[in-house]
């Protein structure tokens, strides 16, 4: 074996030097270079995207608890070179000399935000400006209408407990205060420092103790994998994609849609470098006999050109990765106006997936055609039409399918896409290979009468026509790729921002009193706002299943868990919410007459508490405790930024419980004006601003649209070595073919006409099966792994084919100029 | 008698067609002796060439049996086949069968690599410039003439100084004037490596120039031969 190795390596750079190898490394180097320009810039992306979305949470994790963090903790995360600032939330009355008003306080220490900012301002609704630091020792931040409850001026004194702490500035925004649209009270921001004066913490109280971690994705993980198993059950940790619903699906999404664009991308450069090794195979069975002839043993034989085979993958995967690095650097400075400035660097993962798929791709698409060089007879030396078997179908199918099922689970981390893509493919293969062979047996039999050029373009193709119907195959995957990344792009970014309108809700208005309500609603209607309706809310807290304490039936790690450690908001409604749609039972109307509660439960939370319709749930309302019977289960779209429920009750159901109002509205920018107005006539109210969320979902979503594309100009390379790679497999035969025909007499031209002929056919067939795909594929998306919507694409019918046939004859007749040009008696020589 | 280096024994070779079984070679018997020179001619189809290929134990026989340099090949699987060829035979063929991806001496070099000699490129060039190519060294097979390509071969078939050299119509594809070279000095080679020289030709005149002349009609040996 060891003795092979260097004359592997004189043989492999012989080949080379003859430039026998050109079009598999190019292939290779395509598969390597795309995964890893996308791994990394998409791997960059994310990171930035993450980044970003952390100043949601103040920080890249959160963790909470209701007594303080020991200290090994603290300790865990100073090992692991996490940035770290505390946190201690609580809810307390605050007074000023006359008034007094219960006050969510949030007692901060140094360097708290981890991630994105605190902005504060001299007056109420005055111009803000970002905080460098934290309140001073002695003072707060609070906000508005705070001041405006307790008839309070900046710079007066503020009763926290036992301390008096003054009142430095008007708190406008936390970053991490956005998506949380429980705090109903005023927020009031202190220095850490001054909590022991207050004295208000107490045994028993109920306080959460945050720990903020910042710091490298590793680090975090280190940190996340120690403490996870340590965890009580009122302890939590939080991170980015845990935290918000509309960020972490849009991240979600936009991994599911670039991971499924370099599938297309590595897919096809596998099916060039399948091909391209067909060729070396086919062009090496005299070598291979000869070998053997010399007296080198059959699985010496194969060794030799495996060895190759590993030599050539290891020079094209370190060849991708420097240029898949090179590639994914460009991009970037390319979009540096558009993506979010401060890009964190690449990280070694990337590498790792350029490197598996030049392997994977290598052995996955290459191994099963030269494995063929094994099984060459030595008697070829003498009878030259002695060609080996190809291997098992399944072997080499499978192997392909393998292969390409480990790339996809690789870059989409999402296995029932995998199998959707995979599934769908397969059949799609299967079937559209047996049309391809139906289709040119019947167009085939009718051409031949249409004159020489239609006899000898489709005479090319019926010949052998397995194997044609095989091009057709890939010639038709490497459309259907391109016609389904352009359909999702299309598609699934234009659902995206249905769900984003230019006017979707960018204020939560919460805590209106219920008297308030006509008026409230005029004021909305007077700024120039438009309004989602008010829907009453009271606070409550689901207790039992069937009588059974819910505390038994959730574990830690359940979902469910985080619905019932507090109050939910519990609401009525008569009409079943626009964006919800029945899952299982009925909504009010269609029930039958009933003594007493109902309620509908949203989806997710039923399937977590395991609720089902029926069941009896028990509520803790303020103090009283509510029956209601489960009639339905909704589903609940989380990302229209409208006010949505856990729990929606029967009219009437919570009669009698202290209420207020919610509701969701879009004001323009330039009409902010009128919130100041709003603020001053509803003094209880509290507004929550979530333009910052909707920015940031409106960023992905360009960012992701950018990268899509990008992505698709890898496809379309990697789809043009597939059809370089395609017709060089066929070409020494053409060359062959070409010379005879012109020794025969057959001007250039005719010879030509046969090819773009053969080709146009070849390129309108593929065409066809790669819409009939591509329909497929993405029902099959759309269906199983994405929640979408599906129709047919009807213009695709007719524009896939006719760009098949441009494409494809136009490739043909460029690939195939040398048949036509070469030197006849040269090639007839040779043959 | 001269001690036999190629013994067969009642070989027959048959194969299935489409319609019928094909009798190719009809219980063949014979024996070639160290250092001669035999022809085996006989017009197309009348089973020269598989007769070649069993003797070389490139093929193996329906029935009967064959000894190549003592050892009988029957009972021998492909590789241990492949082995004892490494060791004891050289060919030259009609279509030539040089890699077109290799130089004229890296074709040359190439059965003295796979053997792992460390002088592979020496003795290579000492071939070549036996058979007059030390001026095309680096030449690729598309760069030389039919005959040139012939004389690469010859000088590969010699490299590993074989006991046995079987020839395939070594000049069938050759004008007469370049065959007649080639077989001058293939002839002079063989005579001077003291190699047995089995040859494959429907050419009477080449058959003339080998010691004896094993004569094939429809796959059975005749009655005059040898």
């Amino acid at each position: 074996m060891s003795g092979d190795l260097p004359l592997a390596s004189r043989l492999l750079l012989r080949e080379w030097r003859a430039g026998e190898l050109r079009v598999m490394l190019l292939a290779l180097l395509i598969a390597v270079t795309v995964s890893t320009a996308i791994s990394f810039f998409t791997d960059r992306l994310q990171r930035g995207m993450v980044t970003r979305a952390a100043e949601f949470l103040g920080a890249d994790m959160r963790l909470s608890s209701r007594d303080p963090w020991p200290d090994e903790v603290l300790q865990e995360a100073i090992k692991n070179n996490l940035q770290h600032t505390d946190i201690v939330d609580f809810s307390s009355i605050t007074s000023s000399e006359t008034e007094m008003l219960l006050s969510s306080i949030k007692a901060v220490g140094p360097g708290y935000p981890l991630r994105g900012e605190v902005r504060i301002s001299d007056e109420p609704h005055g111009s803000e400006r970002t905080a460098t630091a934290i309140p001073e020792p002695g003072t707060v931040w609070v906000e508005a209408r705070l001041l405006s409850q307790l008839d309070m001026q900046v710079g007066d004194l503020l009763e926290v407990g036992y301390a008096q702490l003054r009142v430095a500035a008007v708190l406008t925004h936390e970053p991490d205060r956005a998506g949380d649209f429980y705090s109903l009270t005023p927020r009031v921001l202190m220095n850490l420092g001054d909590l022991p004066a207050t004295r208000v913490i107490q045994p028993g109280s109920r306080v959460r103790y945050r720990l903020l971690v910042s710091g490298e994705e590793a680090d975090l993980q280190r940190l996340r994998s120690w403490l996870e198993p340590r965890l009580e059950s009122h302890q939590r940790i939080t991170s980015v994609a845990d935290d918000n619903r509309q960020i972490g699906s849009a991240l979600t999404r936009a991994n599911q849609l670039l991971g499924l664009a370099s599938i297309a991308a590595v897919v096809l450069a596998g099916v060039a470098v399948a091909l391209s090794a067909s060729r070396f195979a086919q062009r090496h069975f005299d070598t291979s006999a000869l070998l053997r002839c010399l007296g080198a043993s059959r699985t010496r034989t194969l060794r030799l050109f495996l060895l190759q085979l590993l030599g050539l993958g290891i020079l094209a995967t370190l060849l991708g990765l420097a240029s898949g690095w090179l590639m994914q650097a460009g991009l970037v400075y390319l979009l540096r106006e558009l993506l979010p400035p401060d890009l964190p660097g690449a990280g070694l993962r990337p590498l790792l997936v350029g490197a598996a798929t030049g392997m994977v791709s290598l052995f996955g698409f290459a191994l099963p055609p030269l494995l063929r060089l094994g099984r060459v007879s030595p008697l070829r030396v003498l009878r030259r039409e002695l060609t080996p078997l190809p291997g098992s179908g399944w072997f080499i199918y499978g192997l392909a399918l393998s292969a390409l099922s480990l790339l996809m689970w690789q870059f989409t981390d999402n296995l029932p896409m995998t199998l959707a893509v995979i599934t769908g493919g397969a059949i799609a293969a299967l079937l559209l290979g047996i049309l391809a062979w139906l289709l040119l047996r019947a167009s085939g039999d009718r051409l031949r009468h249409l004159g020489l050029a239609w006899r000898l373009g489709s005479g090319q193709l019926l010949k052998h026509p397995a194997a044609a119907a095989g091009q057709v195959l890939a010639f038709g995957l490497i459309l259907m790729a391109m016609v389904v990344i352009f359909v999702l792009r299309t598609e699934l970014l234009d659902t995206w921002q249905a769900q984003l309108p230019d006017d979707a809700p960018n204020h939560f208005a919460l805590n209106i009193l219920p008297d308030q309500e006509q008026a409230f609603a005029q004021a909305l209607g007077e700024i120039g706002a438009t309004s989602a309706p008010l829907y009453p809310v009271t606070p409550g807290r689901l207790t039992s299943i069937n009588g059974q304490p819910v505390r038994t039936q959730v574990t830690k790690d359940s979902p469910g868990e985080r619905a019932i450690n507090r109050d939910l908001s519990l609401t009525w409604a008569s009409e079943l919410a626009p964006d919800n749609e029945l899952v299982t039972g009925h909504w009010w109307p269609d029930l039958p007459e009933a003594e007493g509660h109902r309620v509908s439960v949203e989806a997710e939370l039923a399937g977590s508490l395991g609720i089902g319709v029926g069941d009896q749930l028990g509520f803790v309302i303020a103090g009283t405790t509510l029956e209601a019977e489960v009639s339905s289960i909704r589903s609940v779209n989380w990302d229209n930024f409208t006010p949505n429920f856990y729990m929606v009750f029967s009219p009437g159901a919570l009669d009698g419980m202290p209420t207020t109002l919610l509701t969701s509205f879009h004001l323009p920018a330039d009409q902010r004006e009128g919130l100041r107005q709003l603020t001053r006539a509803f003094p209880a109210m509290t507004l929550l601003e979530v333009e910052a969320i909707l920015a940031q979902l409106r960023d992905i979503l360009r960012q992701v649209t950018i990268a899509v594309e990008y992505v698709l100009i890898f496809v379309l390379l990697a789809g043009f070595t597939v059809l370089f790679a395609s017709l060089q497999s066929t070409l020494d035969t053409r060359l062959y073919e070409g010379a005879l025909l012109r020794t025969l007499g057959a001007r250039r031209q005719l010879l030509r006409q046969a090819n773009r002929l053969e080709f146009t056919l070849l390129g309108t067939l593929a065409g066809l099966l790669a819409v009939l795909a591509a329909e497929l594929v993405t029902w099959l998306l759309y269906r199983f792994a994405l929640n979408l919507e599906w129709q047919p694409h009807y213009l695709l019918w007719l524009l896939v084919p006719g760009a098949g046939a441009l494409l494809i004859g136009l490739a043909g007749a460029l690939g195939t100029r040398a048949v036509v040009n070469q030197s006849p008696m040269g090639l007839l020589r040779r043959g | 008698m001269s001690e036999s280096v190629i013994t067969a024994r009642h070989l027959s070779k048959v194969v299935n067609a489409p319609e019928a079984r094909l009798t190719i070679l009809d219980d063949v018997s014979l024996d070639i002796s160290r250092g001669s020179s035999v022809a085996i001619v006989g017009a197309s189809g009348s089973g020269k060439s598989t007769l070649l290929s069993l003797l070389a134990g490139l093929d193996l026989p329906s029935t009967g049996e064959v000894i190549l340099a003592g050892r009988s090949l029957t009972g021998l699987d492909e590789d241990q086949r492949a082995a004892l060829r490494a060791e004891q035979v050289g060919f030259v063929f009609q279509s030539f069968q040089l890699l077109d991806s290799l130089t004229a001496l890296e074709n040359v070099m190439l059965p003295l690599e796979l053997d792992g000699r460390r002088d592979a490129a020496n003795r290579a060039r000492h071939l070549l410039g036996r058979v007059g190519l030390d001026h095309r060294l680096t030449h690729y097979p598309r760069q030389l003439s039919g005959g040139e390509q012939q004389r690469v071969a010859i000088a590969r078939a010699f490299a590993s100084d074989p006991a046995i050299l079987f020839a395939d119509e070594p000049t069938g594809n050759l004008d007469a004037a370049t065959g007649a070279r080639i077989t001058d000095l293939l002839f002079e080679l063989n005579r001077e490596q003291g190699t047995t020289l089995v040859l494959v030709t429907h050419d009477e005149r080449l058959a003339q120039r080998c010691a004896s002349a094993l004569h094939l009609d429809a796959g059975r040996l005749q009655e005059n031969s040898a």
